[in-house]
């Protein structure tokens, strides 16, 4: 018997050996046997010995014909696949064998052998493809399974060539439009034909009326989630509207559909209705309410699908003036256990929504994550306090505050983000500079990453008149001049000049020619020792010709002007986000990134033009509708409803939720130690006695 | 949609290989094991290198299952098909790197029935039972509590004995499979059972974050209702809950002494503002959607009917009240007040609560009124815990974290995590949701049909700040 494992290497002649073993009659203990040596070959495939496997192929040939058991010709539909690629010539006699087994009369085999005559790719397999591929398709009475197996059988010989694929186009639209066909079939084909334009030329643009894409959304209640989710995904951009009724029309038909379970089906209705609001002048506000709670409803899904939605929700806030979304910040929140991908997303998502009005919550919650253990979290946490900074010009003061209590936290890497954090804090709010300049300049010997070092430099020079000791403080970075990485030699040689311009006394003058001089001679990047020359040159040319027109006020313009004013910008452009769109859920969407930046093999989407087409994205107004129709009337409701039922005060506390006790246990007096083994001083009959007692939570 | 199908062991060797699409390279397995399985800092679960991304999940038995893509596939769909994988492979005993290896053609078999193309084309358990040549190790009806389980974390699985009613097809016997297949895709024709029954759960769980000074910085319920069918024929089910907009629907009549009201008091007084809820994909959405109404043809088996999420006019069912100091001898000092809030008659079981004390600490003293305690080193936390706790009752704890000699506990340089909180209370709705009927319409007089429900509240993230 075989005692040998399976999963492992095997020499092609150790397999032939073991499959020539039994006798070739159909005896029941060599066929198990056979087969435990046909699955050694799939094993040895797995794990990517596939030249030496090459060399059966006579012999699964040979037994393909003796055994008819499903399991070994699954073996071999196998193998024939995965032998796709080497071209072998023993393709020509496989042929018949798949053929044979495509008229055995069984359904699971017929798809068998469909799908390999699909999936290589020798001329003569994709010819016998083609014809049945046709048959099949236009018979109606083939089973649901095999018409599936056709159909993407077609979208695969369209992949391969193009050439001949317009009968195929033919049979697929055919089926498209038959009403007499069952919906899993129409649904599947039209997905098909929506790839075949995606992924090929044969097709170049799919559209449909009003009357296929009615057609279509009346089946979704008979297709399983999967057909449904495609559906939707091939109706984006296939159908484009052409009144304004026409779009909310669809809209209201396809809203039910955010409530499935299954998150592609949601993302690719999110997908549709967010195409079609394209299409629409105003949008009422039940939808929008309904949008974002289907949204958050899906951020209980396991965590890589949370994940995807959340870069979702962030695509969506980035995209518009006016966000689609209207979500509660506290989902954002991060919780303990979140993985990091997670948090990550969450931070982003908390600053895109930081507001003047909800900033105090959020600044406490970044004031958690700050002392997070994670080091990168803190850091991004901190770096996100000091974005907001910028960002909210009248909330500066508050944000300003927390970063100066953060620093007391004296941990390392905190210190290194906040200085580098308040570069651009100051640069933002020059005047700022009484509130922490004192207290940064402590930090002065702490700061040890290229980035913050920079940045300290930078305060230092620029508020060097506020501080006494500034060349004393200015020395402690210049004095290691030579071993600073090039960033920082950058600053320091930029600082001494702007030093010595502002403030040309004897000392500045020797500190910066001290410098100057080890840039040009002892430094051997050429950037740095250009930029040591041209700065030399300015300042010996200044002060030579004295009455020339390069006076001493022109130099420090040069060196030292204005800098140009920062803000952040978290709009993404219009144009990608458009493309994004109308890619929500699709992996594009979780970089962020157009998608033929990505995938060089997609086509990308637009919104075609209509009468219908909004011109300005952002125009359209979201308006709260009255009872016009049912559905919008029963949501419109809800929200006065929510305000009715709110309590009074915004900010529930713990303790409204309180109601006395029945039982109140008190403490009791005696005092356990936790850890016994910690006392080793106690007498051994003692430890004998504690250690016999059960423990209490084995 | 996927190009390519692996399965790695957890040490990262390639157990299933499914090539869709011939363009996918050998190489491309090897690619992910460096990148991903051997690489120790990984932030994302998602892949892209040139125009190649893999998706990936890690199942409960530790099996990497990664899907491999060339276009810009849909991720939400790559990520439920790999879940639903992930189940389906526990379901078949395939969950392990030891069975796998001698059973992966199970698994081609399995992917054949799933994927057409490298699309997905099925996953309700008991149409794809019904397909495979193999008998699933777990009963059909047992599926769904099962992949619950696993989303929580939780082995809560109980086998079911019944096994399976239609025998699994043969090699031979396919032409049968034929004359069942119905008008919906997720019920079969010809469905028998002596006995009609139906078990509903009511699983809800509460997440929580409560601040220094008690307010409430986030509190939400997220449900699920989880259905056991066994009922014959093609019933046409209806179901009601006390959503504060069907209320005043005309089907409110219904029948509301399906549910025994008693079992939940307080809840039944009101009714609940449902934030959003997802069905199953037999539920008929329009009809929800425009008169709030759920009807819909079950699946056959378990299967989860609904999920929801509720924000407003919650129930909590514990308060606690953190008090925490240091001491001037460098130690931090605990006192700890956990009351629950919910009614007498009932009680929570599996009470566990988790008190972080600073990495430092060497030793802990405390002193409990009730339940036990213990310190944990390995995790930095005293753990307290009640296998039983009763309603509206209080208990409070005092203890005291020390560092070793001649150290002090840092208190300010500490992160401090949150206490959090476990527990699991049965017959109590953290939302007030109570289910007011389940009846099946145009149903003849000898159709009898029991029912049965049950309602869980556990806890989600239930985190005290202090």
């Amino acid at each position: 018997m075989s005692d040998q494992r399976i999963f492992s290497r095997y020499k092609a002649s150790e397999i032939r050996a073991e499959l020539h073993q039994g006798n070739l009659k159909k005896h029941r203990a060599s066929a198990a046997k056979r087969k435990n040596a046909l699955k050694k070959i799939v094993a040895n495939l797995t794990m990517g010995f596939r030249s030496e496997m090459a060399l059966l192929f006579p012999d699964v040939l040979k037994f393909w014909q003796i055994d008819d058991n499903l399991e070994v010709k699954r073996i071999c539909h196998h193998y024939l696949v995965a032998m796709a690629s080497t071209k072998a010539e023993h393709f020509q006699n496989a042929l018949p064998l798949v053929l044979s087994d495509f008229n055995a009369g069984s359904e699971q085999l017929q798809i068998l052998a469909l799908r390999t005559l699909a999936a290589v790719p020798v001329e003569v397999y994709v010819e016998e493809c083609r014809k049945l591929v046709l048959t099949i398709i236009n018979k109606s009475s083939e089973s649901e399974k095999l018409k599936k197996a056709a159909l993407y059988a077609a979208l695969k010989l369209i992949q391969y060539e193009n050439t001949q694929a317009a009968s195929l186009l033919g049979v697929l639209h055919k089926v498209l439009r038959n009403y007499k066909e069952k919906p899993t079939i129409r649904a599947n084909a039209l997905y098909v034909l929506h790839e075949v334009q995606e992924t090929t030329n044969a097709l170049q643009m799919l559209s449909l009326d009003f009357d296929t894409c009615m057609d279509m959304l009346e089946l979704l209640p008979k297709l399983n989630e999967w057909d449904s989710a495609r559906v939707l995904d091939s109706l984006t951009v296939s159908y484009v509207p052409q009144t304004h009724s026409d779009a909310h029309f669809f809209i209201e038909k396809t809203v039910p559909q955010l409530q499935h379970t299954n998150t592609s089906v949601i993302l690719n209705a999110f997908k549709f209705v967010i195409y079609l609001t394209n299409y629409v002048e105003f949008l009422t506000e039940s939808l929008v309410k309904q949008l974002s709670g289907s949204m958050v409803s899906l951020l209980n899904k396991p965590p890589e699908l949370e994940f995807l939605v959340l870069r979702n929700i962030i695509l969506l806030l980035l995209g518009r003036d006016k966000p689609l979304l209207k979500v509660d910040i506290s989902y954002f929140f991060v919780e303990f256990n979140d993985p990091i991908y997670i948090k990550d997303t969450k931070l982003e998502i908390l600053y895109l929504l930081a507001k003047e009005d909800n900033l105090l919550q959020i600044l406490q919650e970044f004031k958690e994550y700050a002392t997070d253990i994670d080091i990168q979290m803190s850091r991004k946490a901190i770096r996100a306090v000091g974005n907001l900074t910028v960002k909210l010009e009248q909330s500066a003061d508050e944000c300003v505050n927390l970063l100066l209590e953060l620093l007391d936290f004296e941990a390392e890497y905190i210190v290194q983000e906040i200085v580098s954090v308040f570069k651009n804090v100051l640069r933002r709010y020059p005047e700022k500079h009484k509130l922490c300049l004192k207290k940064l300049v402590r930090f002065t010997d702490w700061v040890q990453e290229p980035e913050s070092r920079g940045s300290m430099i930078w305060i230092i020079t620029q508020y060097h008149h506020h501080l006494p000791n500034y060349l004393e403080l200015f020395r402690s970075f210049s004095d290691n001049f030579l071993d600073e990485v090039l960033e920082v030699q950058f600053s320091i040689l930029g600082s001494a000049v702007r030093l010595f311009t502002r403030n040309p006394t004897p000392t500045t003058e020797k500190l910066c020619v001290e410098i100057l001089k080890s840039a040009t001679e002892k430094v051997d990047n050429p950037d740095l020792r250009d930029r040591a020359f041209v700065y030399w040159r300015l300042l010996s040319a200044a002060q030579q010709s004295q009455n020339s027109s390069l006076g001493m006020d022109t130099v420090r313009e040069i060196i030292d002007g204005a800098l140009p004013p920062i803000a952040m910008n978290t709009q993404l452009d219009p144009q990608i986000v458009e493309e994004l769109e109308l890619n929500i859920g699709t992996i594009a969407s979780i970089y962020l990134k157009p998608v033929n930046q990505v995938f060089r093999l997609n086509k990308p989407k637009c919104l075609t033009a209509s009468p219908a087409l909004n011109a300005n994205r952002d125009s359209f107004e979201v308006v709260f509708k009255g009872s016009q129709s049912t559905s919008s009337s029963l949501t419109g409701d809800s929200s006065q409803f929510n305000n009715r039922r709110q309590s009074s005060s915004p900010v529930k506390k713990m303790d409204d939720y309180d109601i006395p006790a029945e039982t109140v246990n008190t403490l009791k007096d005696k005092r356990k130690n936790s850890s016994p083994n910690m006392h080793l001083s106690r007498k051994p009959s003692m430890l004998a006695r504690k250690l016999s007692l059960r423990k209490p939570f084995a | 949609m996927i190009s390519a199908l692996f399965i790695y062991s957890l040490r990262g060797e390639l157990l299933i290989s499914k090539d869709v699409k011939s363009t996918v390279q050998k190489s491309m397995a090897e690619i992910f094991r460096i990148q991903v399985i051997n690489n120790l800092d990984v932030r994302s679960p998602v892949l892209t290198l040139g125009s190649t991304t893999f998706h990936y999940i890690k199942s409960p038995g530790n099996l990497w299952i990664v899907s491999v893509s060339r276009s810009n596939a849909d991720s939400a769909a790559i990520w439920e098909f790999l879940y639903k994988l992930s189940s389906l492979l526990q379901a078949y005993g395939l969950d392990s790197e030891k069975n796998m290896k001698e059973e992966f053609m199970t698994c081609f078999e399995l992917l054949d029935v799933l994927l057409e193309n490298g699309v997905p084309m099925e996953s309700e358990f008991s149409n794809v039972a019904s397909l495979m040549s193999v008998k699933p190790s777990i009963a059909v009806d047992a599926f769904n509590s099962f992949t619950e389980g696993i989303a929580n974390g939780t082995d809560r699985f109980i086998p079911r004995s019944r096994l399976l009613k239609r025998k699994s097809s043969t090699f031979i016997s396919q032409d049968t499979l034929k004359d069942q297949q119905s008008k919906i895709p997720w019920r079969n024709n010809g469905i028998k059972y002596k006995k009609n029954e139906v078990f509903l759960n009511v699983n809800e769980s509460i997440n929580i974050l409560v601040s220094k000074d008690g307010s409430i910085l986030k509190s939400y319920v997220d449900g699920t209702v989880e259905a056991t069918t066994h009922l014959s024929g093609m019933p046409v089910c209806r179901f009601g809950l006390n959503d504060a907009l069907s209320i005043t629907s005309p089907f409110y009549e219904g029948s509301p002494e399906t549910v025994n009201k008693k079992a939940i008091p307080k809840a039944a007084a009101g009714s609940v503002m449902l934030e959003d809820c997802k069905f199953h994909q037999c539920v008929q959405l329009e009809k929800f959607q425009t008169d709030r109404t759920i009807n819909f043809v079950p699946p056959d088996g378990t299967f989860e009917l609904m999920k929801y999420h509720v924000r407003e006019n919650l129930n909590l069912p514990f308060k606690v009240t953190p008090i925490v100091t240091v001491s001037r001898s460098g130690s931090i000092e605990y006192r700890i007040t956990i009351k629950s809030l919910f009614p007498g008659k009932l009680s929570a079981k599996d009470v566990q609560m988790r008190i972080p004390v600073p990495p430092e600490t060497v030793d802990c003293s405390f002193s409990t009124s009730n339940g036990k305690c213990k310190f944990v080193a390995a995790e930095s936390a005293i753990i307290w815990q009640f296998s039983r706790y009763q309603g509206l009752t209080e208990n409070s704890i005092s203890a005291t974290a020390l560092p070793a000699k001649g150290y002090l506990l840092n208190f300010d340089k500490w992160s401090r995590p949150s206490i959090s909180l476990k527990f699991e209370v049965t017959m109590f709705s953290n939302s007030g949701l109570v289910v007011r009927f389940f009846d099946i319409l145009q149903k003849d007089k000898n159709y009898n049909l029991i029912k049965w429900i049950r309602y869980i509240s556990r806890s989600g993230a239930y985190e005290v700040r202090y």
